[in-house]
Parts: C-alpha cells; structure tokens; sequence
C-alpha cells in the first residue's frame, strides 16, 4: 500500500484521474507538499498535532451564508406590499412609552423614486448604477424615511432608533437629513459599542480561545477591548491599528504587559499550541496577517504547500504560488517572541519581545505543519514580503518593517474597505471577503482566459480604496461614503416574481441581515422599556446596560446563541436562521419578560404605557416602539379588533408578542 | 490538470443557461396546504425540481436504509488500539485484555460490549484519511469532499443532501426535522443547499428548551394568528426576500415542535436508560438518536460526534485515556445496536462510526499517539453485512497489506459517504448544476467516473 504523498506508485495512479476530471487536483494532491525538495522523511512518520487551520470547521461557513442568501426565481403571484401606506391623521395627544405624543406625519416625504447615475455624485452610485444600466438590470426604489432610520441606525450603532428620533427624523424637511442622520449617528457612543464588537471578532479578543489552547484572561481581553474602543473613538486611522496589532512593544514602564496595553493581545492568536515549534507560530501569526489585513485567507494553505495541486480552481494567484513564498512573510515573525513573566502561574502576563538576531529556519520534521526542508539556497529563509519582495530596512524591527509593508500595500485597503462593505451590503465586492485573489484584481490588467475578474466592480473597489487611503484610512468616513450612498438607500422590497437572484452581486436591491443576538436583545430591551441584565463585564470592564457592551458574546446566554453569535474561538458569528431562533423568539424568558414583565418593572413596560392609550393609540404606539413604524390601515384594524375583544392586559401582551414575532423585527431590512 | 476540460467549465459556466430554480422549492405554507389541506404544520415537506437540474449515472442501490446515525469520532481515535487492534508488547497495556473473538484480535479491556456484538457490525481497515489536520479532515469526513477543492466551500453536510433527497417522502406526522445534530455544535451546515435541510443542532440529555410558552397553549396559538393575520404578506412569497421566507419556514418547524408530547418523549432521557447508554453525553445523544427513530417522526439522518480523542500524551494513562473514552464509545455505541435491533430498526438503519484519520502506530516519547493516515470505519445495520472486516494492515498497522474490496485501493470518506447514499437509496453519481458557481455539485465527487463509489463488500 502506497503512502498518501510522496509515494511514486500512488502519485501515478492518480495522475491518471487528473487527467480527466475537473477538481481532482485539488483533491489527489499532496496534502504535505513542500517546496522544491521533497522531504526525506516518509510522511508517515510525520507528527503532526494540533493544527488548526482556521480556513476550515465551522469557519469554513463564516462567510457562507454570503453566497447562500440567494432567492429563487420567481414564478409565484406578485405580491404588493401596502406596508408604510400613510398613516392615519394626528391621533392628538396620544402617548408612547418614552415621549407621551404620537405628532402627525408630513406629507410627501416618502417616496424617493429610483436612482440612476445620474441622481448621485458618490463614487459607489456612479458605478453601480452604470453597471446596472449597462445591464438592463433596474434596481429597487430607494427606501422610505422609516426604513432608512431603522436600517441605518442599527447598521451603524445595533438599536433600533427611538421613537422621538424617528419621528423627528421623519418630520424633518432638510434635503440633507439623511446625511445629517449619519453623523449623528457616527458620533454615538453606541456607534463605539457596535463597532468594537464588530473588531473584537475580527481580532479574537476573547478571554479564552480553547480551540487553540490560548488563554488571554478576562484582563488580557478588556485590555484588548479598551483599545480598539479607544482606537474607534478617536478616530485612529485604520492603518495606525493595524501598525500597532503588527509591531507594538511594550512602553517602558509598562509591568502588567498585555493586561494593560491592549494591543500586544493580538499577536497571541498565533500562538498556537503549548507544545510547539517556533516556526508553527511564525506561520499562524503570518497567516493571521494575511487573512485580516489583506483579505488572503488562502496564505494559510500556502504555508503548508504549494498552490498548485490545491487552489487550481479557486485562486490565480494561489495556484502560481510556492510555499517557500509565504515563507518570505513568515520570516517577519522570525524575531518575535512571545514571553510570560510569570509562566507555570495562574495568572500569565504576555508580552512579544523583538529579540536583535534570529532568522526562520528551514529545519523541522515535526509540529503542526509539514516537514520544513532547506531550499537551496539554504536554510534560512529572508523575510520578503510576497507583493513587493522587500524586506526589513535598518532601524526597524522585524515586525516594524512588516506593518509598514502591509499598510502600504494598496491590498490592505481593498481588503479592509471590503470587509466593511460585506457587512453593510451583505456580500463583499470580492466574496467571500477573505479569499480575494491578488491577481484577479486589476481591470487594467485583467487575467488571462478563461479566469476573470474578481471583484463584481473592480473599479469601484479600488476607488473605495483610494478613498479610504485618501481620508486617511478613516473608517467613519467609509462609512458615511457608504450610508449616504444611494446605492446602500436602496429598498429591500423587490417583487419576488421579478427579482433574479443573479443580481445579488450587482447590488440592485438592499439585501436583508438577520440581526446579530446582541441587536435583538437590545431591541428588545428598547422598545420595551424593560432592560436586560447580564452576567457579563462590558468591553470597558464595567457592568453592561446593553447587550452589544458585553466584553464578548455572551456564551452563557441560551438566547443570544440561538442567534450563533460565535465565541471568538472556532465558531464564527453568522447570521443564518434556524429553528431555535424561532422557539427563542416565541417562547425564551428575554421575551417573554418583555411583554409580561415582573411585576416591579411592568408599569413602565410598552404593554402597561400602551394599554393606557385608546385602543388605536396604543396599536400605533407599539407600532412605532417595535417595528419603528406606523402599521398599515389593514394592520392597524386588525390589531384593534384583537384588541377589543376579551382580556385588554392579556390581549396587550399578545398583541406586543406577535409584534416582536414579526420577521420585520428580527431583520434588517 | 487537463487544461482543456478546466478551461471548457470556466467558459461553460458563463454560458450555461441558469436552471429554473435556484435553491428554495417551493415549500411555503400555501403550497403546503395546496398539497396536503390546511391545518397541518410540517415544514419539511419539499418537492424539489431535480430532473431540472441534476443528472446522474444509472447505478443500483443497496437501498435497504431508511435512517442513518453517522458518528464523527473528533479528534482521531488510535485505530491499533480499537478496531484494528494490535497488540505491541511493551507498550499495549495488558488491561487492554486481546481476546479472539471470531478470528479477530479484540480489545476486550477497550471496547468489552462491542466484542460481544462483533456479528452485528462491520469494521473495515483498509481505510485512509487525506489529510492531518483535524478541522480539514473533520470537514472532509463531513462534506466527503476536499474542503479546499472547488466547491468544498459551499459542499452541504452529507446529512444535508440526504434530507434533501428524503425532503418528498416527508409526511404531515413527520414534526421533527430530517437531519438532527447531536452534540455536534460545530457539525457543517447545508452549504449552498436551502436553510430548511441545515442540521438541527441539540445538546442530547435535556429538554428541548423553548417549547412551550409563557401565555400557555391556548394564548399562545391565539396571538400567533394574530401575527400570521398581518405579517404572511412579509414571510410568504416575501418581497424581503428569501431570509425572510426561510425565518417562515423556522417558524413552522418551531411550531410543529411545540406542545408535543412526542417531541419531549425524544430530546428527554430516562435514567434508567441513560445509564444503559454509560451515562454520559454521547450515550444519551445515541439514547435521543435510538428515540427520534423510533419515534417515526422524520428525523432520518442523526449526526453525533464524540470528542476526546487526539491523544499525543499518555495515550493509556492520561486524564482521558483510550480506556476511558473507549468505554464512552462502547457503552453508547452497544446499547444504541442492541436497541435498534430490538425495535426491529437495525436493519433499516445505518450507523457508520469513523474518525477523521488513525494514530501513529509507534507510540511518541509522550507515551501518546500522533496524527497518522491509516485509520478505521465501523458501520453496521441497514444492509451491512455483520461480522465481517474489510482490508488488512500489517503487523503493526503503519500500512495496507489487502484492500478487501473490488476496487482493490484505499477506502477514502468519499467511498463512506458514497455506502451512505447507496444504502439509503439514493444515486450517489447526481450531478447538479444549481450550485451558485454552476459548475455542477457532484453528491460524491467523481463518482460520475467511477473513482470514488459504494463500498459494496459490506453489504454482500
């Protein structure tokens, strides 16, 4: 029996199926090819532990439901919504939860038609909507006032807005509300909380990673948390962050390391195991890199083989590229090491040392990769940074001169700018946005046939990308750029008999996003007027108001993980649906309690303040606290008629629970 | 690679014509009442348009399973210490107790019920994984597919395509979802496949949580048609689109869930049993998997896995040792044949029990185990032929000596999961072309040009 790899006999069988099937390559090949010299060691005898190559398992999916939110073609009854028809006139003095009025609306303030590119001079319209013309593809209206408030409101700072802000938004005649709404909203320390989730994942800043053996302790993580916070709130240019997560040391001084200087923390994430070679750690923190700053999660496959064989139908770039490549990138870490003052104790401090001397070595048999063989040009491995070839210049370290190489690598713009437009747009420009392809990338320089581009607008990528290089890499300005766009002020209502699925990628309509557990119960939590209490430290070591200020997601609420908010550990957040989501929202105490509080909170509750109103101002005041909206004149009747019938207290809370019920509550939309 | 047919793909698919449906069948409420009258809830009635889309060799089936449990060993279990037992003097403890039982060396002081058992199952050993890395082969053994080949990264769960192709034989009694997840928080989900055929993820030993509401039944169901009273016009045929269709969908399922008796009957355990099953997580997960079938409720692909076995220190010795694990998998593994079989489901069920690769037959200076290619798979019930072995390793087990099978070549996943669709009936060479890259989703990959397919020996 043959050997799996580097065996001649099995290599030749299997060649023949090469030859005459489309994706055997990526299946048959060398799982542990190295680069140019074969390894004389028989794989077998390989040890391998550990591994843990986080482009696979449950992150495989992280961004999968990208490019499963996919609708199918209709060819169904066209159904007309007569959502957000006009309201009924002033109801008076009628009271809501937190105000006590319900004014009347302004006319004409609603429909916004349908944009071309001629109708906006943001440089997302200009290309979307040219490329939508070019293609005969019309996009969906542009959305109403209460939409937008809502949509943007929670994309930019988690809750769903208030009921005084969303009518005063609604009321208001300035031509610029909407952009005037977005620095508002821009400037909230909400906007802080979400977005420090948001990086928290993107980063890992966990307490306790078990997946990878790594344990940072509740100090470690809100040490980690107090910076970006502090990075986010004070308006750090992107790339200063990702300079700092690269190459930080510790200020003079500092005795508690990374417990006090948050990002020392994140360099830990590729330490990998306790058992190791230095060299595993090299290539995870290399891989990490690459994966979060240039969008190139594929780097980790190259560090243990060659492209070819296994990214053939994936990646053009990755197919072209050496191990020994990745290596180059690797090398950066070779000086870095990861000390603990106090190791064997509870308690364990981290910090990274940038040690004078020290080079990769090409001299490994063992550990969580395959066997590292000398090249011949020997065995030390230079650091080079794979997309210019330079290396470390005199006076910097190592690390230094790796976060000046990517931050001034036009890739780590594109990347981060796409990473942000995924998650307003639901899908990436590039998609998945962590697996672009470098040599897919250029329209001026397109890849020969049959490979394409890339991205669905490569223009507009690298135009979003000039932006944020321009503004300083801020990321409020990308998303002000992004939220003011008309292209993002698209409706999600598009007629499903109409709608082609093809035309997700082009961005003609908004895509709907389930909203993150921390989103759902702090909408909850507002709109009821009964809060929520947690058992967690927020991220700024306090005690929490809001879901979205814990330190990280919550793992000991059953509720929130019906809503897979990930652990920062194997499990990535994701925002699919399931069935638990639907029995936690029918039944779990978070909701419940919402609409049949205790009795000490239950005065100030949106079912008691409605209940004191007239039955139609108490429909509309739950209206507007949940759903942050009017209901319809076919909504409104039938919630009054529920109303008037039976138990009134009982028939409040019913009414307040089919609210929350409403799938225009748990989405985006 | 053959450049031309790689090339002729890229071109085709931007060429090829989109199929007329994407995904989602039809499957809402209204269709459902269409079809079967109103006032019945069961979401998981979907008829999919496959002729549409798929195409597929003409092959016979085993076609003598209805279910399958599939038992993902995470962390790779030493095969030379369980089902391809060797004994190594020196190193293999005595406690380990070798017995032969029907010709075969057995570790009776590993796997002691098993041993008991051995006509009713069939180990096979001439079993290699592709890869070393745990996530990788993990994912591999559940896609049985490259994760990192072409559409490895949108392949569905096998669980998936089986509730897929089983979706039409769903009836309205059927309350519980087709694929169920056990203990397998981190199991792989329908990739590109709708969101109605995505495991059902439960922690096996309590209650299914959330299925009863605070209001009480009658309050409940009242304020729920107040709901569906306004809001069907966002959650059927929605202008929102499909996720919020699919929450709909979510909604049904929950229901059908809820205030059912028979639904409590098979997420609760008893201890009496539990303790039959070695209570302990896995044994109730294979006690709730025995329940769900014979409850007859259209649960019909059961997921498990049971962790804790990557053992590179003190393989004998350490906190969680193959003794200790291998007494979880023997306690719950035996309990869950011997009750099938006493229900009369054995035979109609398939239960296939496999790591994700085998472990280092020489064992490391930590007195542990490393990463090693040759491994194991045990399957038994719905047409396995019991107490055969398949292939033959070595003295040591570091290497095949006999294949065992026609095919005459190592046994990969991809042959497992081609016996799974085999047995359950279903044409393991389907091709369909409604996977977003339309490049064409192979069930089992080349297994249109015969390379991978059914292990047909342990059924014969």
């Amino acid at each position: 029996m043959g050997n799996l790899v580097h065996n001649e006999t099995t290599g030749n069988r299997m060649t023949k199926y090469l030859v005459s099937t489309v994706c055997l390559a990526a299946v048959f090949s060398p799982i542990y090819a190295q680069d140019v010299p074969v390894s004389s060691a028989s794989p077998d005898e390989l040890a391998v532990s550990h591994a843990e190559c986080s482009f696979f398992g449950p992150q495989r999916e992280r961004f999968l439901p990208n490019a499963n939110r996919r609708t199918r073609l209709g060819d169904t009854t066209i159904k007309v919504m007569a959502m957000m028809a006009a309201p009924a006139a002033s109801t008076g003095d009628s009271g809501n939860a937190a105000s006590g009025s319900i004014p009347s609306l302004p006319g004409g303030s609603r429909s916004y038609g349908r944009p071309t590119p001629n109708t906006s001079d943001n440089l997302i319209d200009k290309e979307i909507f040219r490329v939508l013309q070019q293609k005969g593809v019309v996009p969906a209206e542009k959305t109403n006032d209460y939409e937008f408030i809502r949509r943007v409101t929670l994309d930019l700072t988690g809750r769903i807005p208030t009921v005084e802000r969303l009518q005063s938004f609604v009321a208001d005649t300035d031509p610029n509300k909407r952009a005037n709404l977005v620095d508002e909203l821009l400037g909230k320390s909400e906007w802080v909380d979400k977005w420090t989730m948001f990086y928290g994942d993107m980063y890992k800043s966990a307490a306790n990673q078990p997946s990878a053996g790594l344990n940072r302790f509740p100090q470690g993580r809100d040490a980690f948390n107090a910076w970006i916070r502090n990075s986010l709130s004070s308006g750090k240019g992107y790339d200063q962050m990702a300079r700092e997560l690269i190459a930080s040391k510790v200020t003079p001084g500092n005795t508690t390391f990374n417990f006090s200087q948050g990002e020392l923390n994140w360099i830990f994430n590729g330490r990998v195991t306790n058992v190791r070679l230095v060299q595993d750690d090299y290539d995870q923190m290399a891989a990490n890199t690459a994966e979060t700053f240039l969008g190139l999660a594929h780097a980790n496959c190259l560090l243990c083989h060659n492209g070819r064989g296994h990214l053939d139908t994936l990646s053009f770039w990755g197919a072209n590229t050496s191990r020994s490549t990745l290596w180059g990138l690797s090398a950066f870490y070779a000086r870095t090491a990861l000390q603990s003052p106090s190791a064997g104790t509870n308690l364990n401090y981290w910090y990274p040392v940038d040690n004078p001397a020290g080079n990769y070595l090409l001299n490994t048999t063992t550990g969580n990769r395959p066997t590292r063989a000398p090249l011949p040009s020997g065995n030390t491995v230079t650091p080079s940074y794979p997309f210019s070839g330079k290396g470390p210049q005199s006076g910097e370290t190592y690390r230094e001169a790796l976060a000046r190489e990517v931050t001034s690598d036009f890739q780590f713009a594109r990347a981060s700018v796409n990473y942000l437009w995924a998650e307003f747009f639901g899908r990436g420009i590039v998609d998945p946005p962590n697996q672009f392809d470098p040599d897919r990338l250029d329209p001026a320089n397109p890849p020969p046939a049959p490979w394409t581009l890339q991205p669905s607008h490569p223009e507009l990528l690298n135009a979003l990308a000039k932006s944020f290089i321009d503004s300083g890499y801020d990321i409020k300005a990308l998303m002000r750029l992004i939220t003011t766009s008309d292209t993002y002020q698209l409706s999600s209502r598009y007629d499903p008999a109409k709608w082609n699925p093809d035309w997700e990628p082009l961005f003609a309509r908004k895509l709907v996003r389930r909203l993150w557990g921390e989103e759902v119960t702090d909408a909850l939590a507002l709109s009821s007027n009964i809060p929520t209490t947690f058992n967690q430290r927020d991220s700024a070591g306090g005690a929490p108001t809001w879901a979205m200020q814990t330190a990280e997601p919550q793992q000991e609420a059953a509720f929130q993980q019906a809503f897979l908010i990930g652990n920062r550990d194997d499990q990535p957040r994701s925002d699919t649906g399931n069935i638990q989501q639907a029995l936690a929202m029918m039944n779990d105490a978070t909701v419940m309690g919402k609409v049949n509080p205790a009795a000490a909170v239950a005065a100030q509750g949106i079912v008691a303040k409605s209940l004191a109103l007239s039955n139609d101002d108490a429909v509309t005041n739950l209206y507007l606290n949940i759903l942050s909206r009017y209901p319809t004149d076919t909504e409104k009747k039938s919630a009054v008629a529920f109303l008037s019938t039976g138990n009134r207290n009982q028939k409040g809370q019913e009414l307040a629970w089919s609210l929350y019920n409403q799938v225009d509550f748990i989405f985006n939309y | 690679m053959d450049q031309q047919k790689w090339e002729k793909i890229l071109t085709d698919e931007t060429t090829r014509r989109r199929p007329a449906f994407f995904g989602r069948p039809h499957w809402t409420r209204r269709n459902f009442f269409q079809v079967m009258g109103a006032g019945i809830a069961g979401s998981f009635l979907a008829q999919e348009a496959k002729a549409e889309v798929c195409s597929a060799q003409s092959v016979t089936t085993v076609n003598k399973a209805e279910n399958v449990i599939f038992i993902l060993l995470s962390g790779a279990p030493s095969h030379v210490d369980t089902f391809d037992f060797k004994m190594t003097n020196g190193v293999t403890p005595a406690t380990a107790a070798p017995a032969t039982i029907n010709g075969v060396l057995w570790p009776t002081g590993i796997l002691p019920k098993l041993g008991n058992m051995t006509s009713d199952f069939a180990v096979l050993r001439s079993v290699r994984s592709h890869a070393l890395v745990h996530s990788l082969a993990q994912t591999w053994a559940q896609i049985g597919r490259n994760p990192a080949g072409a559409l490895g990264n949108i392949a569905p769960n096998i669980g998936s395509i089986v509730a897929l192709e089983k979706a039409s034989q769903r009836r309205p009694s059927d309350i519980l979802p087709t694929f169920l997840a056990l203990n397998s928080g981190g199991a792989l989900g329908p990739g590109y496949l709708d969101s109605q055929y995505a495991p059902f993820k439960v922690n096996a030993g309590a209650a299914l949580p959330n299925t009863a509401n605070g209001f009480g039944q009658a309050r409940w169901q009242e304020a729920l048609t107040q709901m569906h009273a306004v809001d069907d016009v966002l959650r059927i045929d929605s202008p929102l689109g499909k996720a919020a269709e699919d929450m709909d969908g979510f909604y049904e399922s929950a229901k059908s869930l809820m205030y059912n008796p028979a639904v409590n009957q098979v997420f609760t355990v008893v201890a009496a049993d539990s303790q039959r099953y070695g209570n302990n997580a896995f044994g109730n997960a294979c006690l709730v998997a025995k329940q769900a079938l014979t409850a007859n409720a259209g649960a019909r692909f059961v997921q498990i896995t049971l962790g804790g076995w990557d053992m590179h220190t003190n393989i004998y010795t350490g906190a969680q040792n193959i003794f200790t694990n291998g007494k979880i998998l023997d306690d719950g593994l035996s309990a869950l044949l011997s009750d099938l079989k006493g229900a009369g489901l054995l035979d109609k069920t398939l239960v296939v029990a496999v790591g994700e690769f085998g472990r280092t037959p020489q064992i490391t200076a930590a007195a542990g185990r490393d990463h090693y290619a040759n491994q194991f798979a045990f399957m038994a019930g719905g047409g396995v032929k019991g107490g055969r072995v398949i292939g033959q390793t070595n003295a040591t087990g570091a290497s095949i000596t006999d294949f065992g099978w026609s095919r005459n070549r190592e046994i990969n996943v991809e042959d497992i999961e081609a016996s799974i669709y085999s047995a359950l009936g279903i044409n393991w060479t389907n091709v369909c072309y409604n996977d977003p890259f339309k490049r064409g989703f192979e069930y089992v990959p080349n297994s249109p040009q015969d390379y991978w397919g059914p292990i047909d020996e342990v059924f014969k």
